[in-house]
């Protein structure tokens, strides 16, 4: 029959998929073994057919491949014409190809550095509203940790630890290949001042739709981003957006999540003496309104007590005031997106909506957006892609954070324990006045705050980029980029009329504008210098524009009463502030490769900076790097799959000044001076609220320079045991030096700050990641991924004859967080309990209180050892994925607890209730000392003394969390083939289910408030949640 | 690669060069007594309640560390931490921008107001850094903290020459002094004036350091403040700006008797020390409804039969909280009513003092009486509603003159008790007065968990964060002079 089939060509045509997940495999190539110039590739099914001459009809073998997979040989049976070709993920990712520093794609083996790609998939079902949050636990050293700010707050992002004293610590993020604005709106205050309004707003990468994303690349240190110079000494976030593929007719993906959130943790207060003062009920209003924040009182015994407002109840504890005033908070995503294309061109167009109602009463999120993804090859060498996003946010509401003026959680969780929270409710009389729970005005009635207050914003977002691609010569490109990234924000905040501390009450109105521009241009070439040496070169430069024009009201007092216009204000101020800063740069890259085996790579790049004086505004940028597979070049046990080593080291900058901090300059203030008098002062740093600026002052310095980061690396990569497990193993020492810091000096010097070329901060550490693939079943396989990253930190040095800077005060002074010398950066400090020689609690002969001591190390706000685990279980159409995650070795300040004690809440103020309490010691001239506190007289203010012995509040941090599950049922699509469905899925999803270990009482040990470097304490945020809910996806 | 990037980095909110008159007038308003805090903390919350003006129901740990005593870090560092940069930093800048010899006048006022500022200072902590102070842009960031001793001298120096200095053929401040319109007469009275404060501050030190009589005699010799024509005033408006205000009237009425409190809700639960109240209710003092109030069902009562005092060391808001006198309404609390920031009422009562103490030849009941009818007078500034009848003065210094018959001790209660009168709302001066001399005595209360053994505090400590960013010299200056604390004499007060 051969022989009748000679004339014939034979026609074979198949389906190639991959072996990992049946996905179809798009122009993979199939040919033929026999013979040269006999192939096809696969199209947008994963089809293909390809025709095999007369000559070679005699057992016929093709060789299917395609990037990133295994080539695989396939014998065609005589007759044989359907040859389905599954490919297997490759072993020794020849192929794989990861999206590296301005967005160039290399090949993993080549790389000299530690880069982790994360798939947009792994953030798309059980979502954070900030996608940043959802690298948590993820990847090896990346400390990603969301605030207790509510939804639609900052994260706080630090990769390899804090390397700048006082600059931004956290990453550059780009999207396609150029820089996006991660500006935080309005850093919260820890301590006193707040107005009210002291609110968390949001940062640039929570603008970001997860369903967009095809993949997000850390590039966690100074190697890896080193072509981004200035702006890469904190490690740069990638992402890498979806793109429309060639295919016929239009496909649709629809992703649609739905999330109930409930406060993770309930307070485990003492609930056997009640409201009160000095062990005694209330027996006036008046009574009870200075007990409001009191659990100070006699045992509750269900009799009937006069309260705040004048209503007599039961004296009874109240355990569900947490659940009674917090709603349970929803959040409901829909993501539809339709990509389609052809040879000529691909598209994507997404939109989304982001619905949220937060767990505060009268908080609400929603976020809009939209993107468009194109790519067009108008002519054989030119290739033009295009993203474009635009975002709608608004948030309604935000709640306050830590101090007690205008925070809905101050009095939620200090309220007295015999008081229902529910008959503060609305919080308001007649008159519109707030109605008074507690003594002090500040301590706001959390009903009155919910139902009168406004804290409003409204975002407006564009961001987009253009590439453009011209193939000079097959190995010669030249690409021009350009991004622009514009938001627009709206921001109205209101102390309302009739506000107890306040009761005309404040206005603020800020509107900020702020671009992030940069055009880009490089020539790039790629060749071999001789049949083993292959070289590939890039040359270019960048234009980087950054402008922020805000015009800012502030006023106090309203003229009518309740409404809420700039016109309504008896003293308005407005401010500019216009920001303007911009950085020229060249850089160049070369890389080389020698038989597949070393790998070469070095780069340069020279950033001049507008914010630094002409003399020293530049600055060098040098790394090199190498990476040789072992495994190429010397023949290695069976078991041993892929052995890679690479090292390399990088010199990095960043930290520039903020504009115009050169020279002292004078402002006038607004408003129109006094009695017809102009008024100017020496100018502050820019603040949104006050007159005139900040109140503070900054020291100008005419002489710095960048700092610089130098960072070395080494690592190993391995693959054993037929690829079942690998193992990613890093070691990094990272310097920072000139470190530009924000010294915060003495004010008599007449400044509050002074900024210094001085700083030295080393972050030495380990990243692993270790992946197994323990079961390998057709119907079962369990896939597991640790990673793990411990960062040893070190302040190594200030400016001279400063040991010590302050990065930030707590509420009435009670802690602070410092960096020192010699110890690691954001040390919580504070007072301990004073010892003698011999142990003794010294106390004070007076008071009988415990004696504090100097000013002392409580311990680090920093985690310096986190890790995670993710397990993925699939059986049958079934997927179960969860993921653990922990942090250890770090501390934090619990103003919860401070108060909660001093309010008699905490169980740790139950000692001596019934019988006194002694204490034993010496006084400070060291005789013995004992003194009695009973509950009657005394105690009270024995236990409220503790506010100023700081170590009783500061816990260990460490925890184990259950951060997400998600449990997944793919519908056998195949079964519907007369639908179009492609796949469906339906999950039920989880995030931060379960804290699994900790040894902070009464609070999620990540509850600090603040995105800000200082890190160490929580007071009163948002409460942490957990969340819970259902995902669907489908793909038409 | 950086065209165009110096013109970039010129903001464009600001000036580059500073214009020393427009500083000036902030700098007057600034250092006086700041609306941003800075006289609640200071000067009502501490110094008030100390000297027991003022009485403050809260909490000893929070509001009622005053009235208390008790270390309040936040509240009594709060005029060190704020003073130098929003004041005393702009002196400065005039200072440097003022050197050429036309500027003469200039320089002499801003000169002698940076003397009346940094005496605020060390009065309250002490040792503080001066010779090295607002050298942030040298790099002198952790000043050394100056001996008082030291500092009294260079500001009695710095009066010396200041006032001699000006030259009545020079430009002057003009309309940017809101003190004294550019008038050089007026200023040397000012400068004298407080040449005697500072002087007269001395009297208990026995170093040797400061010749007092010397001083304070050149002081009189030069011409003090004797007229009210010629008092320090600072004038206000009532808004639009929160600047424009009266800053006593602002803080008090935004921060604790707060409109619509009606007596009841006081922010911080704030009334009138029962120590001030009886004083002038004993004596039948015309001031009493002048100063004070009691909300009666909702009106402010100015009769002298309701007016009483709370009580310092209460901690509670009872039912009778309401019956307790307050700031007035209608004068104190007015936004638009005047500052006053060294009268004829002081001067003529610290030169009954020196003419008690024999040193020149002044008439000291003349000067006790000229004193008190100032005082009272001083009242009429703050319109008509402060006005006291000229017969009802005449009436009160008839009734009240310098018993010259009695010892010096009670002579100096009388003057002093009258200067502690005299000065209130002013009470960072009256608490350094009433330090240096102990008059009028007042018995201290004793709270449970109070820092001080139950005495008045005699200093406020020092920033807790000057321990971090400025410790040496800290250090240096507790050794020097005693540690930290509340209770701990400084130079003059030993």
């Amino acid at each position: 029959s051969a022989q009748t089939t000679a004339n014939n060509p034979l026609q074979i045509s198949g389906t190639v998929t991959s072996a990992a997940d049946g996905q179809k495999i798009i122009g993979a190539s199939v040919s033929l073994v026999a013979a040269k110039g006999v192939g096809a590739m696969t199209d947008p099914e994963g089809k293909f057919v390809i025709k095999i001459p007369a000559a070679n009809q005699a057992n016929v073998e093709l060789l299917v491949s395609f990037m990133g997979f295994e080539k695989k040989q396939v014998k065609v049976n005589p007759g044989q014409t359907l040859v389905n070709v599954q490919l297997e993920v490759s072993s020794k990712a020849l192929g794989e190809l990861v999206v590296t520093a301005l967005g160039i794609k290399k090949e993993k083996k080549a790389l000299a550095y530690a880069v982790t790609e994360v798939r947009g998939s792994d953030f798309t079902q059980a979502r954070e509203i900030n996608i940043a949050d959802g690298l948590t636990g993820k990847v090896a050293g990346v400390n990603a940790s969301s605030t207790a700010g509510g939804p639609g707050s900052s994260s706080r992002v630090i990769i390899r630890g804090n390397g700048s004293l006082n600059g931004d610590n956290q990453p550059l993020y780009v999207v396609n290949g150029m820089p996006i604005d991660n500006t935080t709106q309005s850093s919260v205050a820890s301590g006193n001042g707040a107005i009210g309004l002291n609110s968390d707003r949001g940062d640039g990468i929570a603008g970001i739709n997860p369903d967009d994303i095809e993949s997000l690349t850390v590039l966690k240190g100074g190697p890896a981003a080193a072509l981004y110079g200035a702006r890469a000494s904190n490690g740069v976030i990638l992402i890498t957006t979806k793109k429309g593929v060639k295919q016929k007719g239009i496909g649709v993906d629809y992703n649609s999540t739905f999330t109930v959130e409930t406060p993770a943790i309930i307070p485990d207060w003492q609930y056997e003496y009640g409201s009160g003062q000095n062990g005694q009920k209330p027996l006036s209003q008046a009574d009870a309104i200075n007990a409001g924040r009191l659990s100070w009182g006699a045992k509750m015994d269900g009799s009937n007590v006069i309260q705040f407002d004048g209503v007599s109840r039961p004296y009874e504890a109240q355990k569900r005031n947490i659940k009674n005033f917090y709603n349970t908070g929803t959040t409901f995503t829909n993501t539809v997106a339709v990509s389609g294309g052809n040879d000529m061109a691909t598209y994507r167009v997404s939109l989304s909506d982001m619905n949220n109602h937060g767990l505060v009463p009268n908080q609400h999120l929603n976020k809009k957006i939209g993107a468009v993804s194109l790519a067009v090859n108008p002519a054989k060498n030119l290739s033009i892609e295009a993203y474009a996003q635009y975002n709608i946010e608004k948030a309604q509401n935000r709640s306050g954070v830590s101090d007690a003026p205008g925070n809905v959680n101050w009095g939620t969780y200090m309220l007295g324990n015999s008081i229902d929270i529910r008959s503060l409710d609305p919080g308001y009389d007649a008159d519109g006045k707030e109605i008074n729970w507690n003594p002090s005005g500040f301590a706001s009635n959390p009903f009155f705050v919910i139902n009168k207050f406004r804290n409003n914003d409204d975002r407006k977002r564009f961001i987009g980029n253009l590439s453009v691609k011209y193939n000079l010569l097959p190995n010669l490109f030249v690409r021009g980029r350009v991004n622009h990234d514009y938001i627009n924000l709206n921001y109205t905040g209101i102390v309302p009329t009739g506000t107890a501390y306040a009761p005309k009450g404040f206005y603020q109105q800020y509107s900020t504008a702020s671009t992030e521009t940069n055009g880009e241009l490089t020539v790039n070439y790629q060749g071999k210098l001789t049949r083993d040496l292959g070289i590939t070169a890039m040359a270019g430069g960048n234009q980087r524009k950054s402008i922020s024009d805000a015009v800012n009201l502030n006023g106090t007092d309203f003229f009518a009463p309740g409404f809420y216009d700039p016109s309504n204000v008896v003293s308005l101020s407005t401010t500019n502030v216009n920001l303007r800063q911009a950085t020229n740069s060249l850089f160049g890259s070369v890389d080389l490769s020698f038989k597949d085996m070393l790998y070469l790579t070095v780069t340069g790049r020279n950033d001049w900076f507008s914010t630094l004086a002409p003399k020293n505004n530049n600055i060098f940028y040098p790394s090199v790097g190498a990476s040789f597979l072992l495994s190429e070049a010397v023949k290695m046990p069976d078991f041993i799959n892929f052995a890679k080593v690479r090292t390399s080291w990088a010199q990095v900058g960043g930290a520039t000044p903020q504009p115009y901090g050169l020279y002292q300059s004078y402002t006038i203030l607004s408003g129109g001076g006094h009695l017809g008098q102009p008024l100017q002062t020496p100018t502050q740093i820019p603040s949104q609220s006050g007159i005139g600026g900040s109140g503070l002052l900054q020291a100008p310095n005419p002489d710095l320079k960048p700092l610089l980061s130098t960072t070395l690396e080494a690592g190993i990569e391995a693959r054993f045991l037929n690829n079942r497990l690998s193992a990613d193993i890093t070691f990094y020492s990272r310097k920072t030096t000139n470190d530009i810091m924000q010294a915060a000096i003495s004010p008599a010097s007449g400044y509050n700050y002074a900024l210094l070329n001085v700083g030295e901060m080393s972050n030495k550490g380990i990243e692993v990641l270790l992946t197994g693939n323990p079961v390998k079943k057709k119907d079962f396989s369990w896939d597991v991924s640790y990673n793990m990253a411990y960062n040893k930190n070190e302040v190594l040095s200030l400016a001279e004859g400063i040991s010590g800077l302050q990065l930030d005060v707590s509420v009435n002074s009670y802690a602070y967080i410092y960096a020192e010398k010699g110890k690691p950066y954001s040390t919580i400090k504070g007072f301990k309990v004073k010892k003698d020689a011999a142990g003794n609690t010294i106390y004070d002969k007076a008071t009988g209180y415990e004696v504090k001591s100097e000013l002392t190390d409580l311990g680090t706000g920093v985690s310096p050892f986190s890790a995670g685990i993710t397990n993925n279980f699939r059986y049958k159409q079934f997927n179960l994925s969860f993921l653990i995650d922990g942090k250890f070795g770090g501390h934090v300040y619990s103003a919860t607890n401070l108060y909660a004690t001093r309010f008699g809440l905490s169980k740790i103020t139950l000692p001596g209730r019934e019988d006194g309490l002694t204490v034993n010691g010496v006084d400070t001239d060291g005789k013995p000392f004992s003194r009695t506190f009973t509950y009657g007289k005394d105690l009270q203010g024995y236990y409220d003394n503790y506010k100023n012995l700081s170590e009783k509040f500061v816990y260990d941090a460490s925890f184990i969390k259950l951060r997400q599950v998600v449990l997944t049922y793919n519908l056998p699509v195949k079964a519907f083939a007369f639908t179009k469905l492609q796949a469906m899925s339906v999950s039920l999803v989880a995030r931060n289910l379960l804290i699994l270990y900790k040894n902070a009482p009464n609070i999620d040990p990540e509850s600090t408030f603040s995105n800000s470097n200082a890190q160490g304490f929580e007071m009163f945020g948002v409460p942490r949640t957990r969340s819970y809910g259902v995902n669907l996806m489908v793909k038409l | 690669c950086d065209k165009g990037f110096e013109k970039m980095n010129i903001n464009p909110n600001a000036a580059e060069k500073p214009n020393v008159d427009l500083l000036f007038t902030q700098s007057l308003l600034k250092g006086n007594l700041p609306y941003d805090r800075g006289y609640f903390y200071t000067s009502y919350l501490n110094c008030g309640n100390f000297i027991q003006h003022f009485a403050t129901a809260k909490e000893i740990a929070g509001a009622g560390c005053g009235d208390k005593y008790a270390v309040n870090d936040f509240y009594q560092s709060f005029y060190f931490r704020y003073i130098y940069t929003n004041a005393i930093t702009t002196l400065g800048e005039i200072i440097n921008a003022a050197q050429a010899p036309e500027n003469v006048n200039k320089l002499s006022a801003t000169r002698i107001w940076k003397v009346l500022l940094m005496q605020r200072i060390t009065d309250l902590y002490g040792d503080v850094p001066y010779s090295d102070a607002i050298k942030g842009r040298s790099n002198v960031f952790q000043p050394k903290y100056d001996t008082q001793a030291d500092i009294y001298a260079d500001m009695l120096k710095e009066l010396d020459e200041a006032i001699k200095a000006f030259d009545n053929s020079k430009p002057t401040f003009g309309s940017a002094d809101l003190l004294y319109n550019g008038n050089i007469a007026q200023w040397k009275k000012f400068g004298y004036s407080l040449m005697l404060r500072v002087a007269m501050r001395t009297t208990k030190v026995t170093d040797g350091k400061i010749p007092t009589k010397d001083w304070a005699l050149k002081a009189i010799a030069g011409g003090v403040i004797t007229e009210g024509t010629d008092n320090a005033v600072l004038r206000y408006t009532n808004g639009p700006q929160t600047y424009n205000n009266n800053p006593i009237a602002f803080e008090l009425a935004s921060q604790d008797y707060v409109t619509g409190a009606k007596g009841k809700n006081n922010t911080e639960w704030g009334k009138f020390s029962k120590t001030f109240i009886d004083f002038l209710k004993t004596q039948h003092d015309p001031r009493l409804g002048v100063v004070a109030v009691v909300w009666n069902n909702g009106v402010a009562d100015t009769s002298a039969a309701i007016q009483q005092g709370m009580p310092n060391g209460t901690d509670k808001k009872g039912a009778d909280f309401v019956t307790f006198s307050e700031p007035n309404p209608a004068t104190i609390l007015q936004y638009g009513s005047p500052l006053l920031l060294l009268t004829n009422a002081e001067t003529n009562l610290l030169m009954s003092e020196v003419a008690l103490r024999g040193w020149g030849s002044g008439d000291k009941a003349q000067l006790f009486r000229n004193g008190v009818t100032a005082a009272l007078r001083n009242w009429a500034l703050f319109g008509p509603a402060g006005t006291i009848a000229p017969a009802k003065i005449d009436q009160f210094v008839n009734d009240h003159p310098l018993t010259t018959t009695g010892n010096f001790d009670a002579q100096m209660n009388q003057i002093h008790s009258q200067f502690w009168a005299a000065l209130l709302l002013d009470e960072h001066e009256a608490y350094a007065n009433w330090r240096r001399t102990g008059y009028p005595q007042l018995t201290p209360v004793n709270y449970i968990g109070n820092a001080t053994g139950g005495i008045i505090p005699r200093r406020f400590p020092y920033s807790q964060a000057e321990q971090g960013i400025n410790a040496a010299n800290y250090n240096a200056a507790i050794s020097r002079q005693g540690p930290d604390l509340l209770t701990t004499r400084i130079w003059w007060d030993k």
